[in-house]
């Protein structure tokens, strides 16, 4: 009789770091994106936002496969609802990526040279937080196995830490652009200047949510 | 005479089946995890499991043997009538075998143990009457039903509690897993052995004097305990990065500490003050990186997987420890109404007295080693292909907590079920956070399954005993 095989449940862990692979690969759409932006090769562009927008959808499809499979008859060591918010931070992120994909290609862009490279700056800034997000939840399957303590808590915690660096430096980074760009507001036309302050306020929202998702795992190993 | 031997005929191939049944479904339960996590190869589980399977039901078989032989239905009853009891036990054996058969066709999760007890209780009710049946030691069987699953979840629960906070949550897992491995080795053969040897080798009726079974014990436990250190020492088992002294780790996490409590002065004072504790915390900043980098705290090591490796062999020793308990118990349900049977057709009636015979106990241990050879290793592969979760520390704080609790219950002549011990002790493993996942309705199921298989199979009996009575 299988009575001990049909007491494992589908486990949401390892589908949680699937749907994560499939937000950082939207963000590494939107900075291929960035790099022909940067290097003036505009023509790419739209076909290259579209692919973000396909990676988006596909996100959401792993995250509501993720919802239908996390029924109340499921034991789990960490609460549903953390699960559940763990995916919805970390499907805020993809949404986020596909917006500026849409605000990039939204108006015809004649950005003079010294705000692009500004832009380029700020969004790198906002992946370095990603990033160590990212690394966050790669790790979750050896937190799984630690039972979310000791030494591989205790680095997580760091890295947790680091993210919260790393959104305070994208923040003055965008604070200088901002500053930068408002002193050059009567150059620009009114779309293009409402385009701009929106687009470099999505972009800093990266880094936001990133922390976000770190100090909620956080919050998992210090409630242990 | 030839009804006799048709029923003698009959009655060996039913217990037979029970026990090639038992072998060919509910062993998997057993070695099923050390497969699954790659700490056996499938041809070397079987050879153990049959080994221990046939040791545990010859050496250890007899106490729930005897209880299911007398234990349940009070012999003298029908002693006007032996054969009367005779057809009722065969009646039993042939419904639950009739009703396992049903059961796993349809994939109900139900308990072999269950159905046989169900199916004597039935038989005893219906044609001995209500007071035949021994209702305070149906009550204790019963009882154990319940705890028996609670105790071996709390057990496996204390023990993995113990794991995570002295191995899985250590500066060091590799370090600490070498110096408590061996002390969980001993442990293992200490409750194995004072278990085994307190009340006699059954199959052999050999009485050993209590002082001699503790000593005995001890002296095994320090063998094993010597043993286990020499193996965790070997070479095999070393951890690829270079470890730094211990005392940087110490003081990665003292700095982190002195930076929070410096923050929190820093946030609640004011003018001069502040400035001067947030140039201290600047300063300590730096010290705490460089000290981190030096320590290699935040580099990733492969330490967890060298963990799991070494209690991959301590997953052995207690998937064998189950795989001896699970036959010292389960054997009983094939060979106790076969031998209340045989007892009636040699000498015409069931003392209350009389022993469970030790060719009897082999049968029942050959018919599970058979099961288990021609089919057990079918269900196996597939269990352990599904039962990955279970990884060697894991796997072994829950085999170790059922299969105490299986042999506590064998020494204590307890029918329980072994399936519901080992789901009892996954599920204290999976409390103390060591699982990702678990499937709460299998565990419905099982109390459904008490709800069903009891009355299902005591029906089937009882039918089967009235055909039977009609017929001879």
């Amino acid at each position: 009789m299988l009575t001990i095989a049909r007491l494992f449940g589908k486990s949401p862990f390892s589908p949680l770091q699937s749907h994560m692979k499939k937000v950082s690969s939207c963000i590494k759409k939107l900075s291929e994106v960035f790099d022909e932006l940067a290097n003036g090769r505009l023509e790419n562009i739209e076909e290259l936002v579209s692919q973000v927008s396909k990676l988006e959808h596909e996100a959401d499809l792993t995250k509501n496969d993720i919802r239908n499979h996390l029924p109340k008859s499921l034991f789990l060591p960490i609460d549903r609802s953390e699960i559940l918010e763990i995916l919805a931070i970390q499907d805020d992120i993809a949404d986020q990526a596909e917006k500026i994909g849409h605000l990039l290609v939204l108006y015809p862009l004649k950005t003079p040279p010294e705000f692009l490279q500004g832009l380029n700056d700020l969004f790198a800034r906002n992946c370095d937080t990603f990033w160590i997000t990212r690394q966050i939840i790669k790790e979750m399957g050896d937190l799984l196995e630690s039972s979310f303590g000791g030494k591989e808590a205790e680095r997580v915690k760091g890295m947790a830490e680091e993210t919260s660096f790393k959104e305070y430096q994208a923040d003055k980074e965008m604070h200088a652009l901002q500053k930068r760009f408002f002193e050059a507001a009567e150059s620009f036309s009114t779309p293009v200047f409402y385009l701009y302050t929106q687009l470099i306020a999505e972009i800093n929202q990266i880094s936001h949510i990133s922390e976000q998702l770190a100090n909620r795992i956080r919050m998992i190993i210090e409630v242990k | 005479m030839s009804l006799d031997l048709f029923l003698l005929i009959l009655l060996l191939v039913a217990g037979f089946y029970m026990a090639w049944n038992i072998g060919a479904n509910d062993v998997s339960n057993a070695m099923g995890t050390s497969v699954g996590s790659g700490a056996l190869t499938l041809k070397k589980a079987v050879i153990i499991a049959g080994i221990l399977e046939f040791s545990g039901a010859f050496f250890l078989g007899s106490h729930v043997s005897q209880t299911v032989q007398k234990g349940l239905v009070n012999p003298d009853v029908f002693a006007q009538d032996p054969t009367i009891l005779l057809y009722g036990m065969i009646s039993a054996l042939v419904a639950t075998a009739l009703w396992l058969q049903t059961a796993s066709y349809f994939g109900w999760p139900v308990s072999t143990t269950h159905a046989i007890v169900g199916a004597i209780l039935g038989f005893g009710v219906i044609v001995g009457g209500v007071h035949s049946v021994m209702w305070p030691e149906v009550a204790r069987v019963a009882s154990s039903w319940i705890i028996s699953p609670v105790l071996s979840g709390i057990i496996a629960f204390a023990l993995f509690t113990v794991v995570q906070k002295i191995i899985l949550f250590a500066y060091y897992p590799v370090e600490a897993s070498k110096k408590a491995i061996p002390v969980f080795t001993a442990l293992l053969f200490l409750t194995f052995f004072l278990n085994f040897l307190t009340r006699g080798i059954g199959g052999l009726s050999v009485q050993i004097p209590p002082t001699l079974t503790v000593g005995l014990s001890f002296l095994i436990a320090a063998i094993a305990f010597i043993g286990s250190k020499l193996y965790v020492n070997s070479k095999r088992f070393t951890v690829e990065t270079e470890s730094p002294p211990p005392n940087l780790i110490q003081h990665v996490y003292s700095l982190n500490k002195a930076l929070k409590h410096l923050q929190r002065v820093k946030l609640s004072t004011q003018g001069e003050r502040r400035e001067e504790v947030a140039s201290i915390l600047r300063s300590l900043r730096g010290v705490t990186d460089q000290v981190r980098n030096e320590s290699g705290f935040y580099v990733k090591s492969n330490e967890f997987h060298v963990v799991e490796k070494m209690f991959s062999s301590l997953q052995i020793l207690s998937a064998m420890y189950i795989a001896f308990a699970h036959g010292a118990n389960d054997v009983a349900n094939a060979i106790g109404p076969v031998a209340a049977s045989l007892e009636i057709l040699r000498s015409g009636y069931l003392h209350s007295t009389s022993q469970v015979p030790s060719w009897l106990l082999a049968m029942g241990g050959v018919g599970i080693v058979i099961g288990l050879a021609t089919w057990g290793w079918r269900v196996m592969e597939t269990i352990g292909k599904k039962i990955t979760e279970l990884t060697p520390t894991r796997g072994f704080c829950a085999e170790f907590g059922a299969a105490t609790t299986i042999l506590l219950a064998s020494r204590l002549g307890l029918p329980i079920s072994t399936t519901h011990c080992i789901v009892g002790a996954v599920l204290g493993v999976g409390i103390a956070r060591g699982i990702s996942a678990l499937n709460m309705r299998t565990v419905r199921e099982i109390v459904m399954s008490w709800v069903i298989t009891i009355p299902s199979s005591a029906v089937v009996c009882i039918i089967l005993f009235y055909i039977m009575r009609a017929l001879f």
